[in-house]
């Protein structure tokens, strides 16, 4: 199965990718993290920490430069093998993105964090992407190379109306979309996701101090603790989605 | 969707920057043109949206500039997001040659006449959002909006403008691009391992690859446990605070602007500060 997360920036994209993918692994499932990000995160929600997230950006950084005796590789799946690092539970993250370049594809091997996202095989394991901020990615995407979008929304009318593109992007793309309702703390948070969002598969991940504090230190919000209200409806998610697939 | 390919990021900052020198030479003060960058969440749209209208209520004349293809700094700013961009009636499109600004019409007329007008007598200059596919529906904007950019300083009267720009979230922006043209950079950062990790890839890419002049602000700092932390995640302390405050949240959730909302609420208040470091060193460096 292939699923990508969209969403405005700040909506919790990489929490949820990460947390997600972290709940599959220990589902026994193996899974495989894309950073699909021009500003790659997803080591911190996966539980790599700062430092080896920054590492592994580095690397695809270098990879471009040509710097640090990095080969190009012609595969995405040697991409993968190479330059992918193992993130607890099993999981295999990889970055797909140049930090600085407006053009995210290597000119090089023309390996672009669409094509990466794309090619990948997802027979046989889960291939997750986090895309950055936005529906550029989701916008360069073929139709049914992606099986599920979530689509990461805040109660907020700027991250509804990004979530509202991203929708229609990955519905033109015969994608299958579950809208993440994120950072709800009430009612009316959640009445407000639903009045523009609400055709769509739901789930709700309500606001949560566990997921604030990991993301303030720099952890999994899994290793912070596993049983707080917003790390299991994330672990739920995954469960919803695993049920699916099968 | 149809592709664009900037030009390539080195000419841009030579152009750029003989661009800088040539009105500092004309007039010998240099023009206020700043852009706010930052982790997407951090505040940028709500950060530049507010510094624009105080600007402006200064007496600034403000071209508010939103190179983000998504929505929000709009919202920031009191307005209401046009269905089709103003600056798409600007743009034309020869056949078999690229798009370009209709005949007759150049920086200056464009920031009169095709942008929106905000609250306070800004001019919103935008360049268009994306959907479903893509940039494709507001292509002519989006071109008509980098001709504009890339010849911002050529017309006299434009010099004098004060632009505040809102970058898209992420490094990549200040990396290259339009964003060379801005002399100041905000880098917005929360005491938060994302946000200051992002804070530091745009902090090295404006110092050492644009050699930019940087304001530091922090964003969103509840109390001095935030503060400290920020300061240990980011590496260096930030030359401004802008306080975690709920009048801020609660006008996003509105949909509105904060200065309206809460005009005397402690994040604009702290914005005013900022207003007031960035006019003082742009004494400095006339």
């Amino acid at each position: 199965m292939k699923i990508a997360v969209a969403g405005k920036g700040g909506a919790g994209k990489t929490t949820v990718s990460g947390t997600v993918a972290r709940a599959f692994a220990r589902a026994g499932h193996p899974v495989i993290a894309v950073d699909a990000d021009v500003n790659p995160m997803l080591g911190i929600s996966l539980g790599l920490g700062m430092d080896a997230t920054e590492s592994l950006a580095a690397v695809r950084q270098d990879l471009d430069h040509g710097d640090g005796g990095h080969e190009h590789v012609a595969t995405v799946e040697a991409m993968l093998e190479r330059y992918g690092a193992d993130a607890p539970d099993g999981v295999r993250v990889v970055v797909a993105s140049r930090v600085d370049r407006p053009d995210s594809g290597c000119g090089c091997c023309g390996i672009t964090a669409d094509r990466l996202l794309g090619e990948l095989e997802s027979t046989g394991r889960t291939v997750l992407g986090d895309l950055e901020a936005g529906i550029g990615v989701l916008a360069r995407m073929g139709a049914g190379s992606l099986d599920v979008v979530l689509v990461v929304a805040n109660p907020t009318p700027k991250s509804i109306e990004v979530a509202r593109r991203a929708v229609e992007t990955a519905v033109a793309r015969d994608s299958r979309v579950l809208i993440v309702a994120n950072r709800v703390r009430d009612d009316a948070d959640l009445d407000a996701i639903r009045a523009v969002l609400g055709e769509h598969d739901l789930v709700v991940i309500p606001e949560d101090p566990v997921i604030a504090r990991a993301d303030a230190e720099g952890v999994a919000p899994i290793d912070l603790d596993a049983e707080a209200p917003g790390v299991r409806a994330l672990v739920a998610l995954s469960e919803r989605l695993a049920a699916q697939a099968a | 969707m149809s592709s664009v390919r900037l030009p390539d990021t080195v000419d841009l900052l030579a152009r750029a920057r003989t661009v800088h020198a040539a009105i500092d030479a004309a007039d010998g003060i240099a023009p206020l043109w700043l852009a706010t960058a930052g982790k997407g969440g951090a505040g940028k749209s709500v950060l530049s949206g507010t510094l624009a209208r105080i600007l402006a209520r200064r007496g600034h004349q403000v071209l508010a500039v939103d190179s983000d293809p998504m929505p929000g700094m709009s919202h920031s700013l009191g307005v209401t997001e046009p269905a089709v961009p103003a600056l798409l009636a600007a743009a034309e499109k020869p056949e078999g040659a690229p798009w370009r600004l209709r005949r007759g019409i150049g920086p200056a007329r464009v920031v009169r006449d095709f942008t929106t007008p905000a609250p306070d007598g800004v001019r919103l200059l935008q360049l268009g959002k994306a959907d479903k596919d893509g940039l494709a529906p507001v292509m002519g904007a989006f071109h008509a909006f980098l001709h504009v950019v890339h010849r911002i300083g050529d017309p006299p009267s434009l010099r004098r403008w004060t632009i505040v720009g809102d970058l898209p979230a992420g490094p990549r922006h200040p990396g290259a691009g339009i964003s060379a043209y801005a002399r100041l950079y905000v880098v917005l950062v929360e005491p938060t391992s994302q946000s200051a990790l992002t804070a530091r890839r745009i902090l090295r890419l404006a110092r050492e690859h644009l050699g930019a002049d940087v304001l530091v602000v922090a964003s969103k700092v509840a109390d001095t446990e935030g503060r400290e932390r920020l300061e240990r995640l980011l590496g260096e302390a930030a030359d401004l605070e802008i306080p975690a405050d709920p009048a801020v949240q609660d006008a996003e959730r509105r949909g509105l602007a904060v200065i309206d909302a809460a005009p005397d609420c402690a994040a604009v208040r702290a914005v005013q500060r900022l207003a007031d470091v960035i006019e003082a060193r742009r004494v400095r460096a006339a």
